[in-house]
């Protein structure tokens, strides 16, 4: 095979794989239109509006790859060791951990 | 007589047909072994596939020998476990355990992370070209530039049905680049990405329903079976898999797969395509030019899955860092883990992982179509 014909070949491979995870990607959206319950969406609503409800309690929130966790005189460096060691022992993922708030207790 | 008995066990042993080269493959070996155990690079399959190179460099053992015709002599051990490995039983089967260890969830909550997973494939083209233009066949030029999928099972797959010679170089170089990772990533992330995108911080993915994790796995295996029936025993398997961890109602059988089965097949797959590397056919030229190709494959690879990564940042008007794009070289979950290290260097209250995951993901359904698209082509 020539450099031109392996380039040919190459590009039609690279080209190729988008078009068949671009028609993946409008399939995942097709199914998440049809399928993401209503209810779902209330949740998340309700979700944010008590999430604005709790930074006027003097907490701080901050905002992670897993939701948002009210902290209270805590620090974020040790909320998120203190995450990563609750997933550790209970060995559940972080990505199936809900946390709400973590708050220093005297 | 006794010396004479000695001098016949000698000669009859297997230090007697010993020669330079042997001793060279059982170095190579020691050296894998070493690096498993101590610098534990991938152990779970380099200690297998070391010891593997080391029992077929052991000479007169036999055990990859088939059965001789007229022979009572049935045929080595390992070559019997290396049918699984020859019919493509074996990746399929790793790949049932990887799904139901496999979290969608995020590419489902932001599937724009196919484009990064796509992306990634770059390197399997770019070493497709530069190994046709040094002169390997397209068969072997596909199979060596699916390293850049950073695939293990995928790359073991296609080498099996395109360039079974090649297999033992692949295998190796596949599995050590992919443990690698976080020595091959980040200098190209940093070279390619500016602080300020480092240190973008991601919102938070959606909540993904239960009813879209199942139905997932079914639509991806109805399309890309139909589209790329080559690719089925693959993308079947980890589909299944995954169908199994989401219904939640077989989980004797999820366990099985992402333990027990899992840990065997690594096994026979791990000592089988070491035992392959003999050396005859691994102390060539081309197999140096190979390893090298892989890595050319793999930093490729790593630069298109950024480049998307920058192209997306720039879509989203900044919402999207681009560290996240480098994982879309398969490599689960390594690969995410150093975009999360890299992202928290730049900013520490950064937490990339979960959004690594997406791209991550796709990049194991991207380099599964990737294999599909070369045995379309050449298998």
């Amino acid at each position: 095979m020539s450099v031109g014909e392996s380039l040919v070949v190459g590009l039609f491979l690279v080209v190729l794989v988008f078009s068949v995870l671009a028609i993946l990607y409008g399939m995942i959206m097709l199914l998440a239109a049809v399928l993401r319950p209503k209810a779902s969406k209330k949740a998340v609503e309700n979700n944010k509006d008590s999430a604005v409800g709790a930074t006027s309690m003097d907490m701080d929130l901050v905002q992670t790859s897993f939701g948002e966790v009210k902290l209270k005189d805590v620090d974020e460096r040790t909320a998120a060791m203190i995450m990563a060691i609750i997933s550790d022992e209970s060995q559940i993922p972080l990505s199936e951990l809900r946390f709400k708030s973590i708050k220093a207790v005297e | 007589m006794f010396l004479d008995a000695i001098s016949n066990i000698f000669m009859n042993s297997g230090f007697a047909a010993l020669t330079w080269q042997h001793c060279v493959m059982l170095l190579v070996a020691c050296i894998l072994i070493y690096l498993a155990i101590v610098k534990k690079f991938e152990p779970l399959l380099l200690l297998p596939i070391a010891f593997g190179l080391l029992l077929a460099n052991l000479p007169l053992a036999g055990l990859m020998s088939g059965p001789q015709e007229g022979s009572t002599d049935p045929g080595g051990l390992l070559y019997y476990l290396y049918q699984g490995v020859k019919l493509g039983i074996y990746p399929s089967l790793i790949f049932l355990g990887i799904g139901t260890m496999t979290d969608f969830g995020p590419l489902i909550a932001r599937p724009s992370s196919l484009f990064m997973g796509a992306g990634a494939q770059f390197g399997i083209g770019a070493a497709f070209i530069i190994a046709t233009a040094l002169g390997f066949t397209p068969h072997e030029a596909g199979s060596i530039g699916i390293i850049g999928g950073a695939d293990g099972p995928t790359a073991i797959y296609l080498t099996t049905r395109l360039a079974p010679d090649l297999l033992p170089a692949i295998a190796i170089a596949a599995y050590s680049y992919m443990a690698l990772i976080p020595l091959i990533q980040p200098p190209i992330m940093r070279l390619l990405t500016t602080k300020k995108e480092r240190e973008i911080k991601m919102e938070q993915l959606r909540e993904v329903s239960k009813l879209e994790k199942i139905v997932f796995p079914i639509a991806v295996t109805i399309f890309c079976v139909l589209l790329l029936p080559s690719v089925a025993p693959l993308i079947g398997m980890l589909m299944l898999g995954n169908l199994f961890k989401e219904s939640g109602v077989v989980e004797r059988l999820s366990d099985t797969a992402q333990n027990a089965l899992i840990n065997i097949v690594t096994i026979f797959l791990g000592v089988t395509v070491g035992a392959t590397a003999n050396a005859e056919r691994f102390l060539q030229l081309e197999t140096l030019m190979i390893i090298g190709l892989g890595l050319l494959a793999f930093m490729f690879s790593t630069v298109g899955g950024l480049i998307i990564g920058k192209v997306m940042c720039w879509l989203s008007g900044g919402k999207i860092n681009p560290l996240i794009g480098s994982a879309g070289v398969s490599a689960v979950p390594m690969a995410a883990r150093v975009s999360q290290v890299e992202g928290q260097k730049a900013n520490p209250s950064n937490y990339l992982l979960m959004h690594a995951m997406g791209p991550n993901v796709a990049g194991v359904i991207g380099s599964a179509v990737a294999a599909g698209v070369l045995l379309a082509l050449f298998g």
